[in-house]
């Protein structure tokens, strides 16, 4: 492990006052979109989460059938806010912490420890999960940094002034086709971009703080592109340095690699990394 | 797992079923497992925690269901029918394993027990225990090294000895009645009953009650008691503060917690509390309820919303300590009497391991000497878990004993010696309290008590310990 990289981790944390003094609400309704597969299946359920602005239907759309019919019980959550999720109204006062309740109650739900699946801040969450829930595996799609996005947001405001200077205001971040896919047809990735909606300014600003992630003891899977226009390679780099694994590279897929031109690739190298898989329990401590 | 076949719940199952099984005269070999006695909250997280971490475990539980105390129905079951938490869900469930944002603030002992069932299932632990299967002798061999562990099929009563690697001992606090003695009592032509077996309020009904001591269980039978005997008497010892379950609109667990979550010093929260409860509840003494002769924190918070209600409604006479009993009622130290036809004593549990040598938990003075509430300074394999009553709620505390044990558990497996240096500190903070400051009332009621905040600190550097340890 690289010095950079463990400097970003730290150990157990039993303490947590501010979850006990002010836990996030409960909802009573949360949107998940499943699909499981035709025969019954010893393999562990896959839950995904989205990032800013997405909802489960982002997954819905190809990933969640696409891994049923290859023999995986297949689940997407919408963060509160998002989607069919309750919690429209209070957006601009949620947190990422909310989004961790949101994806710990959806996985309560589930029959055994599932594979999480986090894409952008989605993989923010899915981290700050896998610090506290044994997680069978972890999945990071185009992972925002942990360790600070600042840089992130400089590159954008270099490209795109406007968009940066919206989202450092509290407007949600510009989820514009041509920021997202590469390889779509523009009616196609019009029509993706238009199903995006507004997003938490404060889950926005969070992004930009650096967040200490505890050990997290599960096998885990870095994807990036090497063509993202929101999360710059060089943080997928250093994110999967953290848990000291090499980013498997899709080179031509915008940010959404769940969406774009070549998600199936995407999607079976997911699918091989969950098979390989050691038996809950069993994955050596790294 | 490959050993599954012969593990001792899937034997058990088998057993049943099979006609006079002749049992081995050697102990059957799981030297690579651990036992886990008892499926309560406390037997379930460290079952967990253990697989968790790849370490093999088997666990045994003498009720035919999990749940230990909140198996609402078993025979060492303590829970009464109303029994509700008294803290609320953040702090009182496990971690890992949120309880539903279906339940309410404070969820019912059934609830309790399906999320306890939710948790099972969801890690594959059902599978991983004996169900009735009772625990009646554990013994070190080969110097500590491996303990042999004798169970008992509670319907045949056939005896197995297993061979284990290392042994967590989660049998629960909460089930040998302590009964106080008193001149006169076995005059009394009343009923007596000790809270262990009280299960609804059918018992009080139109009836003069006693109610003796003033801990939860104690306020509560009194509040049931107040909504449906004919008329009830509540003797304490001492006079103690009752929380609110609710303050300004929250938990009152939860707003107490933001003060330790701003990190304000003991007496800046006394003196928040002293004047939040002066607020809410007012001058006990007006009630004609006692003064609390201890600061707040110095004995187990007691959570209780209503008794005051009831005093106030003249529905409880609060009273003294109980001097004598004759054969129509009770004689109380102030020198006034009353005529009762069932006193209830809520007079708390005694601390058991029946099947476990005293002298093996540093057992002085009445009480084991533990480090940490868990560990032994003779044994690295000998761990006992849930032997804690925290100011807060017990399960997630229960989630960081079961993570602290797994790790103990790897250690010692990854490189015999590793927690040498543990076993050393054992032995010279058998001692050491968790309370955050306060000096808890003398009683034997609070040689378990711990503040969470205090204790899980402690938790979280030991774990921090053997990770950089390792």
């Amino acid at each position: 492990m690289s010095p950079s990289a463990s400097s970003a981790r730290r150990g157990t944390r039993a303490m947590r006052p501010w979850d006990w003094a002010f836990p996030p609400a409960p909802l009573s309704h949360r949107e998940v979109i499943s699909a499981q597969p035709a025969e019954p299946t010893d393999r562990p359920p896959l839950l995904m989460v989205h990032g800013l602005a997405h909802a489960a239907w982002c997954f819905g759309e190809h990933w969640v059938p696409a891994a049923a019919e290859r023999g995986w019980p297949a689940y997407a959550v919408s963060l509160r806010g998002h989607g069919g999720s309750e919690g429209a109204r209070k957006i601009r006062r949620t947190l990422n912490r909310d989004y961790v309740h949101d994806v710990l109650q959806t996985i309560i739900e589930l029959p055994e420890p599932p594979v999480l699946i986090g894409h952008s801040n989605g993989a923010v969450v899915a981290q700050m999960v896998a610090e506290r829930y044994p997680l069978r595996g972890l999945v990071l799609l185009t992972p925002a940094p942990v360790h600070s996005g600042v840089g992130d947001l400089l590159a954008i405001a270099r490209d795109r002034p406007v968009d940066a200077l919206g989202a450092t205001v509290g407007r949600t971040l510009s989820m514009e086709p041509d920021i997202l896919f590469e390889g779509l047809d523009e009616t196609t990735a019009r029509g993706y971009s238009d199903r995006t909606g507004p997003e938490s300014p404060l889950v926005q600003w969070e992004l930009l703080l650096r967040r200490r992630i505890g050990p997290v003891r599960c096998p885990v899977l870095v994807v990036g592109t090497p063509d993202d226009r929101l999360v710059r390679p060089a943080d997928v780099q250093r994110t999967a340095e953290s848990y000291g694994v090499e980013p498997v590279w899709f080179p031509g897929m915008g940010h959404d690699v769940m969406l774009d031109r070549g998600w199936d690739d995407v999607l079976g190298t997911v699918l091989d990394f969950c098979a390989d898989l050691p038996p809950w329990g069993q994955a050596p401590p790294r | 797992m490959p050993e599954q076949d012969e593990a001792p719940a899937k034997r058990a199952r088998t057993r049943r079923r099979a006609a006079a099984p002749v049992e081995p005269a050697e102990p059957i070999d799981r030297s690579e497992s651990w036992a886990v006695v008892g499926a309560g909250p406390h037997g379930l997280s460290a079952l967990k925690a253990l697989r968790q971490h790849g370490i093999a475990a088997d666990g045994f539980e003498r009720a035919a269901d999990l749940g230990g105390n909140w198996n609402f129905g078993a025979p060492t079951s303590r829970v009464y029918e109303s029994t509700h938490l008294i803290s609320s869900k953040p702090f009182t469930q496990f971690p890992d394993f949120p309880m539903p944002d279906s339940f309410p603030d404070y969820p019912s002992h059934r609830q309790v027990k399906d999320y306890f069932g939710r948790y099972a299932d969801h890690f594959g632990l059902r599978g991983a225990i004996s169900f009735g299967t009772e625990v009646v002798r554990a013994e070190p061999v080969d110097d500590g090294a491996a303990w042999h562990l004798t169970v008992r099929d509670v319907v045949s009563a056939a005896e197995t000895t297993y061979r284990y690697a290392g042994i967590a001992v989660a049998n629960g606090h909460n089930w040998n009645p302590k009964l106080p003695s008193y001149p006169g009592l076995e005059d009394f032509e009343g009923e007596v009953l000790h809270s262990a077996d009280y299960k609804d309020a059918d018992v009080l009904r139109g009836r003069r009650v006693l109610v003796v001591g003033a801990g939860n269980t104690g306020c509560d039978v009194a509040v049931e008691s107040a909504q449906n005997a004919a008329h009830t008497w509540h003797s304490t010892r001492r006079g103690y503060y009752y929380n609110p379950k609710y303050a300004m609109g929250r938990p009152s667990d939860q707003a107490a917690d933001s003060l330790l979550a701003l990190r304000l010093p003991l007496a800046v929260r006394r003196a928040l509390f002293g004047a939040t409860l002066k607020v809410t509840v007012g001058d006990l003494a007006k009630f004609g309820l006692k003064r609390p002769d201890h600061r707040f924190f110095e004995t187990h918070p007691i959570v209780n919303q209503q008794l005051v209600h009831y005093v106030g409604h003249g529905d409880i006479t609060p009273v003294d300590d109980i001097a004598s009993f004759d054969a129509h009622g009770a004689i109380f130290t102030d020198g006034r009497r009353a005529d009762v036809d069932l006193v209830v004593f809520c007079t708390g549990y005694l601390v058991t391991f029946p099947f476990l040598d005293k002298d093996w938990l540093n057992w002085t003075d009445d009480h084991p000497h533990l480090y940490l509430q868990m560990f032994t300074p003779s044994f690295d394999n000998l761990v006992v878990t849930g032997l804690i009553q925290p100011d807060s709620g017990q399960w997630t505390l229960a989630h960081w004993q079961g993570m602290l044990l797994a790790r103990v558990a790897e250690a010692r497996r990854a490189r015999p010696g590793a927690v040498d240096g543990f076993l050393a500190r054992a032995a010279s903070e058998a001692d050491r309290r968790f309370s955050a400051g306060t000096h808890y009332a003398d009683s034997t009621r609070h040689y378990y008590e711990v503040a969470h905040q205090d204790y899980l600190r402690a938790l979280q550097a030991a774990i921090l310990d053997l990770e950089e340890a390792s």
